[in-house]
C-alpha cells in the first residue's frame, strides 16, 4: 500500500489527472487512430495464424471420395433432363423432381410460400443413429446472379442419389430446393423450425451449392460464409470446406477474388480480403445473398459453394466430391460444432485472424467516443455544475426523444419507404449550425450535455455491438467518427468557418448519406439509393438487423450531435449563464 | 414542495402500471431474463407454487419453488391479471414512498430538492423493470425500506418486525439486524429489537410451518436451497461459474466459505461507521447485493437508489465516472453475451461470467468509493474541504 500511495502522491504532485483531462480530445484522436492502425497491421506476419482443424472426429478427405466419372452420366442425364425443365413455372418443375427423388427413397414435400415462393425438400433418412439431426443439401433454382443453377440442381440430385445408396449416414440428409437463395430459402428454414410436418431433427449443417449453367467443366471453387447479423459459421467448417477443395486440387476463392489474385500472398493480398471480408460482413444482407445467409440465427453452420469459369480443368465431379467429403466429415461429428473459432476474420482460405487479435481496434473506436464524451463532460467550464441541473434533465429528455424519433422514423420507412426524402431530412438538419441565423439557438451548457450524452450512447451502442456485429460495429464507429470532431463555438472564435466546418462534418458521418457515399465507392452491384430500400427489405424478408442497427444506434446520436451544434456563442460572461439557474 | 413530493409518488405508480398495460409480454420475457429473475426469486416459480398449493400438491415437492410458503399463501388470494399489477406497482410505491420520508428526515444535510431521491427510485430502469417482472425481490426490499424508515424514526419494534420479514422472505437481509442494532440508541433498545426480530421470525416460521401442513420441508427447500447453492443457474452473481467446475468433495466447504464472505463485512462495517449507522446500513446492503447468490438488477437498483442520500459525500467520490461507465456497459452486455452463449451457440459461459465480473467490479467501485468519501469527510470533521488532497496508505 505503500508504494501505491507514494504513486498516488506522486500523480498528484506532477498534476497528472489534469493533464490527461485537458488532453482528452487528443486521446480520443489518438484511439481511433490506434484502432485504425491496429486493424491495417492484422495481415502482418505475426499477427495472424494458419487454420487447423480443431476438431479431430471431422477427418477431412480422410475416406475416398467415390462420386467420380461413374456418376457422371446420371449427372450428366439428371442435367440433360433439368435444362428442358428450365421454362417450366416452379410449381410443375417442383413436381416432377420430386418424384425423381421418391424413385430412389426420398421423402418429399413442399413449402408453400405466396409471397417469397415455393420450396421443394427431400429428406433421406439416417440408416444409422437416431435421426434427430440433419445435414442439408441446398440448391436455388436460382443463384445470386440470376443465372438458372442448373449444374447445381443436377449435381444436388445425382449427390442424393448417390448418398441414398451408402449406409454409413447416422444424420438425416435433407435436400432442399428454393425458388432464390435468399428470401424464399430464408422463409423456408423459418418454416422448418416452426411449422413444417416433414423435418429431420435438428440442422447440424448446411451446404448450398452454386453451379450455374450446363457446362462440364469449371476453373475455381467460391467460398461464401458471412451470416446476417454477424454471424459466421463456425471455422471447422470453412477449414474443412478449403482443405477438401484444396486436396482435389481446387483453386479457393474468397469474396470475389480471381484470376492471378488466387495465387498471391502478401501483404496486400491478404489486407485486401479482410477488408472485402468486413465490407461483407457489415453489409451481409443488403448485398447479393449467395444462399449461406438464410441459415443464420438457428445455430446452423453453412457455407455456399459456387462454381466459377466454364473451361477450366476441374469437372462437375470434382465440385460434388467437396459436398460429398464435407457430409462425410460432419457425419463422423459426436457434438455439435463447438471447438473451434465462431470469431475470426479470414485473410485468405488457409490464414485467419482470431478475436483476441481483431477486437482491440474496435474496443478502440468505441473508447474514441466515451473519451470524447467525458471530453465535453469536463473541459468546459460548466463541469463543476451539480448533478441535478436543468442541463442534464434537458439533455436526457431531448435524448430520450430523439430515441423515440429515430425509431418512429425507422418504422416509417419500412411501410413507406422515401428514401429520397430521408436524404433531404439528413441534408437539412445537417445545416443545423446555421440555425441561429434564424433565430433558434440552445445554450452552450446544452450543447455540451448533448454531445457528451449523444457519444456515451454511441460508445455503449458500439461495445455492445462488438461481439455480436465486429465488421458493422467497426465501419459504425469509422464512419461516425467525424461526429466527435464537432467544436461547440466558442467566444470570440471565427465562428463562420466553424459552422461551415460543422456542418461539412455532420454530412459526412450522416448515418444514410455515409452509407450512401460507402455503397457508392466500394459495392458497385447497390446503386444510389438502393442501399436503403435493401435495408428496409432485408429487415422484413430476412430479419436482418443492420436497418435497427443504423437507426436506433446511430442515428439519435447524430440528431443530437447536429442540434449540439446550434448553438450561438454566448457574447456575455459565462458567469452570466451560472446565474441564471 | 408537498405537491412535487406526492408527484413522485404518483409518477412511481403510475409509470409501473402503464408499463405493465402498454407491454403485456415484457413481464415474461423480463421474467425469463438472468439479470432480472433467479430459481429463487422469479415470478414463474412463484406461480408454479400457488398452482401447487391451490391444488392441493406438496408444496416443495416438486423441487422447483424455492419462494416461502407465507409469500404464496398470500398469492394465492391474488388471481386477476390487474390485481397483480396494481399490487406490484402498489409493493414499488411503498418503497418509493418510504424513501421520500426518509428524505424528510435528512433535509437539513440534504441539498437537493425533497422530491429528489422518490422520482430517481421512480425512474430507476433496474427497479422499474424489476417491478414488471413480478420478481420477489420486491417484498424484500418493501421490508428492508420499512425497516430502515422504522429505525430511523425510532420505532424499534416496527423496524425489527420488517427486517424480520426480510430476513423471513430471502434470508440473507437478516444480516442487516447488525447494522441495526448499530442504529439502536442505547442497550435496552438494541437488546429489544434482537428480541422482537426473534420473535417475530418464530411467529412467521411458525405460521409457515402451519401453512405447509405441518412439515418442515419448507425450511430446506426455501432457505437450505438458497444458502447451500442448489440451483446452480447462471445469474450475475459471482457465485455460479464457480460452482460449476468444481469436485464435488470441495463443494460443501467453498459454499460455506462464499457465505462467510457475504457475513464477514457485515459487522466490520457496522463497527466501523457506527457514527453514520444509516450509512453502514446501505454500506451492508451493497455488499449483501454484491454477494448474495442469486443477485438480480433489482438488488442493486434499490441499492443506488439510496445514493442521494449521500449526496455531501458525492463530491469526494474519485472515480464516479467510471463507476458509472462500467455499471452502465454490465447493465447492457450482460443480456447480449447471454445472448450469445446460449442462443447463438457463438459465445459460451466465460463470456457472461466476464460481465457478470464486470457488474461485480462496478458495485465493489461504488461501495470503495463511498466508504473513501465517507472517511475523507471524517478527516475534515464534516466541513468538506475538496482542495486538500488525502492518499490511503
Amino acid at each position: 500500500m505503500a508504494l501505491l500511495g507514494k504513486l498516488h502522491r506522486r500523480i498528484v504532485d506532477v498534476g497528472l489527472v489534469p493533464k490527461i483531462v485537458a488532453s482528452l480530445p487528443v486521446i480520443s484522436i489518438i484511439c481511433a487512430l490506434f484502432s485504425v492502425g491496429w486493424f491495417a497491421l492484422l495481415p502482418m506476419e505475426g499477427h495472424y495464424r494458419r487454420t487447423y482443424i480443431s476438431e479431430n472426429a471431422l477427418m477431412p478427405s480422410q475416406a475416398y471420395s467415390y462420386f467420380r466419372e461413374t456418376e457422371w452420366n446420371i449427372l450428366r442425364g439428371y442435367r440433360g433432363e433439368l435444362e428442358e425443365l428450365m421454362d417450366v413455372s416452379i410449381p410443375v418443375r417442383n413436381e416432377l423432381v420430386s418424384t425423381w427423388l421418391e424413385e430412389f427413397g426420398m421423402k418429399t414435400a413442399v413449402y408453400h410460400d405466396t409471397q417469397h415462393g415455393d420450396t421443394l425438400y427431400g429428406l433421406l433418412h439416417a440408416p444409422r443413429g437416431d435421426g434427430t439431426e440433419a445435414i442439408l443439401l441446398t440448391v436455388p433454382w436460382k443463384n445470386a446472379d440470376g443465372e438458372d443453377n442448373v449444374g447445381g440442381a443436377a449435381l444436388g440430385i445425382a449427390l442424393a442419389r448417390y448418398f441414398s445408396r451408402w449406409p454409413i449416414w447416422s444424420r438425416n440428409i435433407i435436400l432442399v430446393f428454393s425458388e432464390n437463395s435468399n428470401s424464399a430459402l430464408r422463409s423456408w428454414v423459418d418454416a422448418y423450425h416452426r411449422s413444417l410436418d416433414l423435418t429431420g431433427g435438428s440442422i447440424e449443417a448446411a451446404i448450398v451449392l452454386d453451379y450455374p449453367g450446363s457446362n462440364d467443366y469449371f476453373d475455381y471453387v467460391e467460398l461464401f460464409y458471412d451470416g446476417l447479423n454477424g454471424e459466421l459459421p463456425n471455422l471447422d467448417m470453412v477449414n474443412i470446406a478449403v482443405s477438401i477443395a484444396e486436396h482435389e486440387g481446387m483453386k479457393v476463392s474468397l469474396h470475389g477474388l480471381e484470376g492471378p489474385e488466387l495465387y498471391e500472398n502478401s501483404f496486400f493480398s491478404r489486407l485486401k480480403v479482410l477488408l472485402m471480408g468486413v465490407k461483407s460482413s457489415a453489409l451481409s444482407g443488403l448485398r447479393k445473398q449467395h444462399g449461406n445467409e438464410a441459415f443464420s440465427g438457428w445455430r446452423i453452420q453453412c457455407v455456399t459453394l459456387k462454381a466459377h469459369g466454364k473451361d477450366g480443368s476441374h469437372d462437375i465431379t470434382t465440385f460434388g466430391r467437396i459436398p460429398e467429403a464435407m457430409f462425410r466429415s460432419i457425419n463422423n461429428l459426436l457434438e455439435k460444432f463447438h471447438q473451434s473459432f465462431f470469431f475470426y476474420m479470414l485473410l485468405a482460405p488457409k490464414y485467419f485472424v482470431s478475436i483476441s487479435s481483431y477486437l482491440p481496434s474496435a474496443v478502440a473506436i468505441s473508447l474514441s467516443f466515451t473519451v470524447a464524451s467525458i471530453d465535453s463532460f469536463m473541459n468546459n467550464e460548466y463541469k463543476s455544475l451539480p448533478f441535478s441541473t436543468i442541463y442534464n434533465s434537458k439533455a436526457f429528455v431531448a435524448w430520450a426523444i430523439t430515441v423515440a424519433v429515430s425509431f418512429a422514423i425507422a418504422q416509417l420507412f419500412l411501410h413507406f419507404p422515401a428514401a429520397n426524402l430521408l436524404i433531404a431530412a439528413s441534408l437539412l438538419t445537417s445545416l443545423s449550425p446555421f440555425m441561429p441565423c434564424v433565430g433558434y439557438r440552445i445554450s452552450r451548457t446544452l450543447s455540451f450535455r448533448l454531445k457528451s450524452i449523444a457519444f456515451i450512447v454511441f460508445g455503449l451502442v458500439l461495445t455492445c455491438l462488438l461481439t455480436v456485429n465486429f465488421a458493422l460495429a467497426f465501419g459504425m464507429g469509422l464512419l461516425a467518427y467525424p461526429l466527435t470532431l464537432i467544436r461547440v463555438s466558442q467566444n470570440g472564435q471565427q465562428y463562420k468557418t466553424l459552422r461551415i466546418k460543422n456542418t461539412l462534418l455532420l454530412i459526412i458521418s450522416n448515418p444514410f448519406i455515409s452509407m450512401l457515399i460507402i455503397t457508392a465507392l466500394f459495392e458497385p452491384d447497390l446503386e444510389g439509393i438502393q442501399i436503403l430500400y435493401e435495408l428496409a427489405s432485408a429487415w422484413s424478408d430476412l430479419s436482418c438487423w443492420t436497418w435497427f442497427v443504423i437507426c436506433i444506434g446511430w442515428l439519435p446520436t447524430w440528431i443530437l450531435g447536429a442540434l449540439s451544434t446550434s448553438n450561438k456563442p454566448d457574447l456575455l460572461s459565462v458567469d452570466g449563464e451560472k446565474k441564471e439557474q | 414542495m408537498r405537491m412535487d413530493a406526492t408527484k413522485s409518488i404518483v409518477a412511481c405508480f403510475v409509470t409501473r402500471l402503464v408499463l405493465s398495460a402498454l407491454f403485456p409480454s415484457l413481464q415474461a420475457q423480463l421474467d425469463k431474463s438472468v439479470e432480472f429473475s433467479t430459481p429463487m426469486t422469479s415470478f414463474r416459480s412463484l406461480c408454479e407454487g400457488v398452482y401447487m398449493l391451490k391444488n392441493g400438491f406438496p408444496l416443495y415437492g416438486g423441487g422447483v419453488v424455492h419462494q416461502s410458503p407465507l409469500l404464496i399463501l398470500l398469492m394465492s388470494f391474488v388471481d386477476s391479471e390487474h390485481l397483480l399489477a396494481i399490487l406490484y406497482a402498489a409493493m414499488d410505491t411503498v418503497v418509493a414512498y418510504h424513501i421520500l420520508a426518509l428524505t424528510r428526515y435528512f433535509t437539513q444535510s440534504l441539498q437537493i430538492p425533497l422530491w429528489l431521491p422518490s422520482l430517481l427510485y421512480a425512474l430507476n430502469p433496474l427497479v422499474l423493470l424489476s417491478c414488471i417482472s413480478r420478481s420477489s425481490v420486491i417484498f424484500t426490499n418493501v421490508c428492508v425500506s420499512s425497516a430502515l424508515l422504522c429505525a430511523v424514526q425510532g420505532n424499534v419494534v416496527g423496524s425489527a418486525v420488517a427486517i424480520a420479514g426480510a430476513g423471513y422472505l430471502s434470508a440473507y437481509p437478516i444480516l442487516l439486524l447488525i447494522p441495526l442494532c448499530g442504529m439502536g440508541q442505547n442497550r435496552q433498545q438494541k437488546a429489544r429489537l434482537i428480541a422482537v426480530t426473534a420473535a417475530t421470525l418464530a411467529v412467521l416460521v411458525a405460521l409457515s410451518y402451519w401453512a405447509t401442513g405441518s412439515s418442515w420441508e419448507f425450511l430446506a427447500s426455501t432457505y437450505g436451497s438458497l444458502i447451500r447453492y442448489e440451483k446452480l443457474f447462471p445469474n450475475l452473481g459471482l457465485w455460479w461459474y464457480f460452482f460449476i467446475e468444481m469436485f464435488e468433495m470441495f463443494l460443501p466447504f467453498f459454499k460455506a466459505v462464499f457465505n462467510i464472505f457475504v457475513v464477514s463485512f457485515i459487522a466490520p462495517i457496522t463497527i466501523r461507521f457506527n457514527k453514520q449507522p444509516f450509512y453502514a446500513f446501505i454500506l451492508c446492503l451493497a455488499w449483501i447485493t454484491i454477494t448474495k447468490p442469486y443477485p438480480t438488477l433489482g438488488d442493486s437498483g434499490f441499492f443506488l437508489s439510496f445514493i442521494p442520500f449521500f449526496q455531501p459525500l458525492l463530491g469526494y467520490l474519485r472515480y464516479p465516472i467510471i463507476s458509472c461507465l462500467l455499471m452502465l456497459h454490465a447493465i447492457f452486455l450482460s443480456p447480449i453475451f447471454y445472448h450469445l452463449w446460449v442462443d447463438l451457440g457463438s459465445g459460451n459461459s466465460n463470456f457472461f461470467y466476464a460481465i457478470s465480473l464486470v457488474y461485480a467490479l462496478a458495485l465493489a467501485s461504488i461501495i470503495v468509493d463511498l466508504t473513501w468519501a465517507m472517511l475523507r469527510i471524517e478527516y475534515d470533521e464534516g466541513k468538506p474541504n475538496f482542495n486538500l488532497k488525502l492518499t490511503q496508505i
